[in-house]
């Protein structure tokens, strides 16, 4: 069953996502995005982190691909259908990532005999101690870096309408 | 199922997001490559933490984390993305090279 | 009212502020009369305990201490706590002398009301003599050396501004600078005297010193020191030789001031601090011996210099300072009783006859006695009054000055019949110089017609203070020797090896011996200048005119000071001079030069090496960087990203395959 669900779940992610990369239609692209982020979600349900993949849905898929898919709509165009979607250096990094997945295929071949022991157990209780209290400060830390983030993003994105553009 | 399944699909998932990053002309699809390479990174502190240390869950709380640092990465990206389309009028990473030494 | 005996110096000093900071400056203030209140109070305080004292209804001594400050420290790694405390001491000579304090204060400020009238600066006088009087008082009842020495340096201070009170002129300018640094000089002693007694002893709680010295723990050196250094404090408090140099200059201010500071209180603080700390002096007898021949010697000098003297108020502060010289003379021979007795008398009769001379000067506007004479009969109450005091301090009986000086002859006479006899010597000397004033100011003819003329007697808030000092001149030695008072009040037991080589005088010839010899004194200045001319004194004058000359000029003492501060400033210039051309020169500029030298050479070997090694770096890197540049296409972020990517990627083949 683990294994099913998990090799189910990385194929699809995997396919998603390079859909994702290849895709000529940024709305298809999106749309891919967010199933490989749903699929990641499942494994992390398939590795016992319950709390994670509630979080992962709702932030990832729920929020950002979403998020991500309204901006595709605003500023996409009719022409960028006919245009090129991959720019020319597509072969070299194809190289670099094959070489990479080499070099990394190397070092996770140390990790081949390590296997679980212990059965999942439900972590939201756990992780929400943890947060209020020995990660209360990167806690706290964090929540000013999402208010720098809305601000930054209100600073950015407004416009001045005195000005003209 | 072993460490190694996961981190390989971690690994393959952070090079298909690297290789989106370094070949898409779309501004948006270089966000959402980079969100690939996040996501990658977030199975690998997930398993580390089940394989390894299952007695804590510190790997999670990092996961969450970086969940919401990217999540805070999208908004101010996308808030860029749109002051920049606003500016040049283009999508593409191409035409917009203020980085020109 | 032994409680309250606190009040006695704060009332003063808190008038004195009222005094000076409450109103403006007005030539008909009415401020002095708060001062003269106040004074009136502790008078009538003091009195009261002082009678108390005399019924024995107050047990002596008194103490009551306050905590001040309280701090700590480590002796050999143990804590150690000193607490301060701050607090009244009073015993049989702290409450006659709060009298005589408080009392001559009272007279000298109502005379001064009359004195002052119509100065500028009238207001600003009396604040200053209230500050006097509260310091003086400090000093007296002080529990803590500490604190004494607080007060009596504000004496000092106050000392300083009553003398230079009319700064305007350069003589007071000049003189009251003279008075606080020659006084500062013995000040140093006392102080470290006070230092070395806070080291052996942790305290400066008087009675602790006293239990401590008199249990025998401090080291006979030590002792020796410490009254050695309190005498340098008391040589120049007081006007002693060789520090005795600044008194006479200091008549330049009002005579009130030379009255109440320079003849009755301040300069008596020397001897009283003295007697304050006489347990130091009886644990080391040849401090005591250095203070009875320091006393001898100013007495004898003193007494000389005021023969030849013609201003009358320096005839009166040679006359103070031979006096102050008896009572030390007495502390040092061990008549601890005679010294506090004369100390007393003497304070009522000298108040007197400075502010009788004040008087005379108030009606002649000059201080120079050959300009006087014969104002016997145009100021009769002054020169009767004068009379008295100057019959009380020449020792005639039964005025105060005759029980005593007799006191402290024979102790003397206990002591060494050399001393006797230089000091009888002494007494001597002052009945004639004393007569000898009074003849040439009140009797005889006329010198100075028109200044004669204008002359008159001063209103009654002058002369009233003067008929009661005069009364006191005359009752006070007798009342205070009645049934032995004075023993009773102030008594010092001695140890046994003091009193081992006495000669015991016979009371009765030394008592009439004496006076004997004094009438023959004065006869001998009646003789001189009682009579209308003085054509004998004159031909002695020039036969004797060596001698004469060498007390005009005070034995040199003046000239030998200004030759030491002309020493001193040659030392100085030197030490300038050695400064700047060797030290500076050599030491400091060359030590620049060598290391500027090293400087100039560490700076070459930077910018050739150092810095041309930092460039070639720099300068590689963008050569690298510009060779670079001929690679990548301009301004695109994926193609960085590509690169870095490479980079990543070789090292991981490098890292794991390799």
């Amino acid at each position: 069953m683990e294994s099913f669900s998990f090799y189910s779940m990385s194929a699809v992610a995997l396919v998603s996502a390079l859909l994702v990369v290849t895709l000529r239609n940024a709305v298809h692209s999106a749309l891919f995005l967010g199933l490989s982020l749903a699929a990641v979600g499942g494994l992390y349900a398939v590795l016992g982190a319950d709390f994670l993949f509630g979080g992962q849905i709702l932030v990832y898929v729920g929020g950002i691909a979403v998020l991500i898919m309204f901006v595709v709509m605003l500023l996409g165009r009719a022409s960028d259908l006919h245009l090129r979607q991959v720019n020319n250096q597509w072969m070299a990094a194809l190289l670099v990532c094959g070489i990479s997945f080499l070099g990394l295929w190397k070092v996770i071949g140390l990790f081949t005999a390590s296997k679980t022991q212990t059965p999942p157990r439900p972590t939201t209780h756990e992780l929400g101690r943890l947060m209020l209290a020995e990660y209360a400060v990167p806690f706290e830390l964090i929540s000013l870096v999402l208010l720098a983030a809305l601000l930054g993003a209100i600073f950015f994105s407004h416009i001045d309408k005195k000005e003209p553009s | 199922m072993t460490l190694a399944h996961y981190l390989i699909i971690g690994a393959a998932l952070f090079l298909i997001g690297l290789f989106g990053a370094l070949t898409r002309r779309n501004v948006i699809g270089i966000l959402m490559s980079i969100e690939l390479m996040f996501n990658a990174a977030n199975i690998n502190l997930a398993a580390f933490n089940r394989f390894l240390h299952p007695e804590g869950v510190a790997g999670q709380a990092v996961a969450l984390f970086i969940i919401t640092i990217a999540a805070a990465e999208v908004v101010v990206g996308l808030a860029l993305v749109l002051a920049i389309v606003r500016n040049t009028d283009t999508l593409y990473v191409e035409e917009f090279n203020l980085l020109k030494g | 009212m032994l409680e309250y005996v606190w009040l006695i110096p704060l009332l003063p000093l808190f008038a004195s502020f009222v005094i000076l900071f409450a109103t403006k400056e007005d030539p008909h203030s009415p401020m002095p009369f708060v001062g003269i209140a106040v004074m009136g109070w502790c008078l009538i305080q003091s009195i009261a305990i002082f009678s108390g004292v005399v019924s024995g209804a107050h047990h002596l001594p008194y103490e009551a201490n306050w905590n001040w400050f309280s701090f700590a420290t480590d002796i050999g790694g143990r804590p150690f706590a000193y607490s301060m405390p701050v607090g009244v001491l009073i015993d049989g000579p702290a409450s006659i002398m709060l009298v005589v304090v408080t009392l001559v204060s009272l007279l000298v400020q109502i005379y001064s009301v009359g004195y002052m009238h119509g100065d500028p600066r009238y207001k600003r006088y009396f604040a200053y003599l209230s500050f006097f009087t509260a310091s003086m008082l400090g000093l007296i009842v002080s529990s803590n050396l500490l604190v004494t020495f607080a007060c009596w340096e504000l004496v000092g201070v106050s000392s300083y501004l009553l003398i230079g009170f009319w700064f305007e002129k350069p003589g007071p300018a000049y003189a009251s600078k003279k008075a606080f640094m020659t006084t500062k000089l013995g000040d140093t002693g006392l102080y470290l005297a006070l230092l070395l007694i806070f080291a052996k002893v942790g305290s400066f709680q008087i009675t602790q010193v006293q239990n401590f010295v008199t249990m025998g723990y401090l080291a006979d050196w030590a002792a020796l020191a410490i009254g050695l250094g309190i005498l340098c404090g008391a040589m120049g408090k007081s006007a002693q030789w060789p520090l005795f140099i600044w008194l006479p200059d200091a008549m330049e201010g009002p005579t009130p001031v030379s009255a109440l500071i320079h003849a009755a209180t301040m300069v008596a603080a020397g001897i009283y601090l003295v007697a304050k700390t006489y347990f130091i002096y009886a644990a080391s007898p040849l401090a005591m011996e250095t203070v009875a021949w320091i006393g001898l010697i100013t007495a004898l000098l003193a007494a000389s210099m005021a023969v030849v003297a013609y201003d009358i108020k320096r005839v009166l502060a040679f006359s103070t300072v031979s006096q102050l010289g008896f009572m030390l003379c007495a502390l040092g021979v061990g008549g601890y009783t005679a010294g506090l007795f004369h100390l007393t008398t003497h304070a009522y009769f000298k108040a007197l006859l400075f502010m009788g001379a004040g008087s005379v000067i108030h009606a002649v506007h000059s201080n120079d006695m050959r300009l006087m004479g014969g104002l016997s009969k145009k100021m009769p109450i002054t020169f009767i009054t004068v009379f008295i005091g100057t019959y009380a301090i020449a020792g005639l009986w039964p005025a105060a000055g005759f029980y005593s000086k007799d006191l402290i002859l024979e102790k003397v006479y206990e002591h060494s019949p050399l001393m006797f006899w230089l000091l009888l010597f002494a007494a001597l000397l002052t009945a004639f110089y004393m007569f000898r004033m009074v003849f040439l100011t009140f009797l005889g003819r006329e010198r100075d017609a028109e200044k004669h003329h204008h002359a008159d007697e001063s209103p009654a808030v002058m002369t009233v203070p003067l008929i009661i000092l005069a009364v006191l001149s005359i009752v006070s030695g007798f009342a205070l020797e009645y049934k032995h008072l004075i023993q009773h009040l102030a008594d010092y037991k001695l140890p046994e090896s003091f009193a081992a080589h006495a000669n015991h005088p016979n009371p009765f010839l030394i008592k009439w011996g004496v006076m004997g010899l004094v009438l023959g004194s004065i006869g001998l200045s009646w003789r001189l200048y009682g009579g209308q001319d003085q054509r004998l004194a004159e031909s002695i004058k020039e036969r004797l005119l060596v001698l004469f000359n060498i007390l005009e000029n005070r034995y040199g003492f003046d000239t030998l000071f200004l030759w030491m501060v002309k020493l001193a400033d040659r030392l100085a210039a030197f030490a300038h001079w050695f400064d700047s051309a060797i030290l500076d020169q050599i030491f400091i500029d060359g030590w620049g030069l060598i290391t500027r030298i090293f400087a100039e050479i560490s700076h070459l070997f930077d910018a050739i090496f150092i810095d041309r090694t930092v460039d070639g770096f720099g300068g590689l890197s963008n050569d690298v960087g510009v060779g670079l540049r001929w690679f990548v296409r301009d301004g695109l972020v994926q193609e960085y990203l590509l690169w870095a990517a490479v980079a990543v990627s070789f090292f991981m083949i490098f890292a794991f395959w390799l």
